[in-house]
C-alpha cells in the first residue's frame, strides 16, 4: 500500500513516529515507567495505611506538619523556576536560563537540606526502619521491657566503666535516675498489662491528634536525652518503613534530578539547548507531582 | 525559537500561548492549593471528627495541583493526542495495581489468626493505667489491675 499512500500524500501524511523529538518521547516513556512505580509505592502505602490496625499519630513520630509543608512550597518554586528557564533558553537567553536553572538547583539543595534534617530528628529519636537502630516497639509487652532493662544494663555499666573514683555528680545523678528507672514494677518480677503501659507511657507520652492541645507531659526520653530508652509506637515500625520508603525514593529522584541541573550549569543554555531543558523539566515537574501527593498522604492523613 | 529533533533552530509555533504570566497564575494557584490542604490540619478546619472529609478534600486538592502541573508546566494542555498514548495505560495499570493490593495486604488484619494477633500492634490500653494507679493509692496488688496479658 505504499505507492497507493505515495499517490495520495495530500490526503494521507504518513508518520514514522510520534510527532516529538526522540529525547522527549524517551522522557515520556521513562516517566510513564514511574508513574507505575511511583503509583506502586503510594498505592502500597495506602493499602497499608488503611489495613494497618493501629497508626501513629504524626507528634508521635515527630513528624512536622508545618517542615512538610514548606517542603511542598520549594518543590512548587522550583518548578516555576524550571519553567522559566524553558522559556528563557526558547528566547535564546541563555545567561537567564541559566540563571533560572541555578535557582532550580538551589531550591532542590534546599528541598533535599530540609529533609535531612526531617530524617535526622527521626534518626534522634529511635526512629528508625529497622533493627538494630530501631528503638521502637509496637506494644508495652515484655519484650518491651527486656529491652528497657537491658538498655539501662547498657547505661549503668558505661558510667560504672569509668571506676569509682573518677564519677562526676553528674554521673551520679544518671545513676540514681537509672535506679529509679529499674524500680519501675513494670521492669519487675511480676510485671502487668497496666504497668507495663505506664512504663511505655513515662518513657514517651502518647501523641495527640490535630486539633487537640498538645501535651504537656514530657517522658523521660525528652527530659533526658542520653537515656534513649526503647519506645512504644502503635504501628510505628509499619509507619516508619513506609515513610523511609516514600520519602528515600522521592529524595532520591530529587537528587537524580539535581546531578543533571549541576550538569546544565556548565553548558550555554541557548535555543539550542532547549530540548534538554523541557526534558529535565518534565522529570522535575513529575517529581514535584509525587511531593504533592506524598505531603498530605504522609503528613496529614 | 527552538531547536527540533535534528537539531534545527526553529520558530515555536506555541511561544506566544506560554506566557510568563500563565506561569505565574499556576504558581499562585499552587500556593493557595497547598495552603488549603494544609488548612485540613489547623484547628480551625471544622471535620476534625471525620477525618474521612479531610482525606478527601486533600485528595481533591492534590488532583488538582496535579492537573494544574501537568497541564501548564508539562505542556500537556498544548500537546497533540500522543500525550494520552503516553499516559493513559500507565494510569490504569497505577491502578490496578493498587487494587489487586487490597485483598492480600489491605484486608489482612480483619481475619487474623491468633499467632499474627500476638504480634499486631494495638493502641495503648490507657484505661488500665489509670485504673492501675487508682489502685495503687489504695495499696492493693497490682495484680488485680492488670487485666489479661
Amino acid at each position: 500500500m505504499a505507492t497507493a499512500g505515495h499517490a495520495h500524500s495530500d490526503s494521507f501524511q504518513y508518520q514514522p513516529a510520534l510527532p516529538i523529538p526522540n529525547g522527549k518521547l524517551c522522557m515520556w516513556l521513562f516517566l510513564s515507567t514511574e508513574i507505575m512505580f511511583f503509583a506502586a509505592l503510594i498505592g502500597t502505602y495506602i493499602v497499608i495505611r488503611f489495613g494497618a490496625p493501629v497508626w501513629p499519630f504524626s507528634h508521635e513520630v515527630h513528624l512536622s506538619e508545618p517542615i512538610g509543608a514548606f517542603n511542598t512550597f520549594v518543590l512548587i518554586c522550583s518548578s516555576v523556576s524550571v519553567v522559566l528557564a524553558l522559556e528563557a533558553s526558547r528566547a535564546n537567553r541563555a545567561g537567564a536560563a541559566k540563571g533560572w536553572i541555578a535557582t532550580t538547583l538551589a531550591l532542590g539543595v534546599l528541598f533535599l537540606g530540609v529533609k535531612a534534617y526531617e530524617y535526622n530528628a527521626k534518626f534522634g529519636h529511635g526512629i528508625y526502619p529497622a533493627l538494630p537502630r530501631s528503638r521502637m516497639y509496637e506494644k508495652p509487652d515484655l519484650y518491651f521491657a527486656s529491652a528497657v532493662r537491658q538498655r539501662i544494663q547498657a547505661l549503668r555499666a558505661e558510667i560504672n566503666a569509668k571506676g569509682a573514683e573518677n564519677l562526676t555528680e553528674q554521673d551520679q545523678q544518671r545513676l540514681q535516675l537509672l535506679d529509679e528507672i529499674a524500680a519501675d514494677p513494670a521492669l519487675g518480677p511480676d510485671p502487668t498489662r497496666a504497668s507495663l503501659t505506664a512504663l511505655a507511657l513515662r518513657i514517651m507520652p502518647l501523641g495527640t491528634a490535630p486539633g487537640e492541645e498538645e501535651s504537656h507531659h514530657a517522658g523521660l526520653n525528652d527530659e533526658h536525652p542520653w537515656l534513649k530508652l526503647p519506645i512504644v509506637v502503635p504501628g510505628g515500625n509499619m509507619w516508619a518503613s513506609t515513610y523511609f520508603t516514600l520519602t528515600g525514593f522521592h529524595a532520591l529522584h530529587v537528587l537524580g534530578g539535581l546531578v543533571v541541573f549541576a550538569l546544565l550549569l556548565f553548558m550555554r543554555l541557548d535555543a539550542g539547548k532547549a530540548n534538554f531543558i523541557e526534558n529535565i523539566g518534565l522529570y522535575w515537574h513529575f517529581v514535584d507531582i509525587v511531593w504533592i501527593f506524598l505531603f498530605p498522604l504522609l503528613y496529614l492523613f | 525559537m527552538s531547536a527540533n529533533a535534528s537539531g534545527e533552530t526553529v520558530v515555536d509555533p506555541h511561544a506566544a500561548e506560554h506566557g510568563i504570566g500563565k506561569y505565574i497564575a499556576v504558581f499562585v494557584a499552587l500556593i493557595v492549593l497547598t495552603g488549603a490542604s494544609f488548612f485540613t490540619y489547623s484547628s480551625l478546619w471544622p471535620f476534625h471528627d471525620e477525618p474521612a472529609v479531610g482525606r478527601l478534600f486533600m485528595m481533591a486538592v492534590s488532583c488538582t495541583k496535579a492537573t494544574l502541573v501537568m497541564l501548564f508546566f508539562m505542556h500537556l494542555k498544548w500537546e497533540a493526542n500522543w500525550k494520552y498514548v503516553l499516559t493513559v495505560p500507565p494510569a490504569i495499570m497505577a491502578i490496578f495495581i493498587m487494587l489487586a493490593l487490597v485483598p492480600d495486604i489491605g484486608l489482612r488484619y480483619r481475619i487474623a489468626s491468633p499467632k499474627r494477633r500476638a504480634f499486631m500492634a494495638e493502641p495503648l490500653d490507657v484505661a488500665s493505667v489509670e485504673a492501675g494507679s487508682h489502685a495503687a493509692d489504695n495499696g492493693d496488688q497490682q495484680h488485680e489491675t492488670g487485666g489479661e496479658h
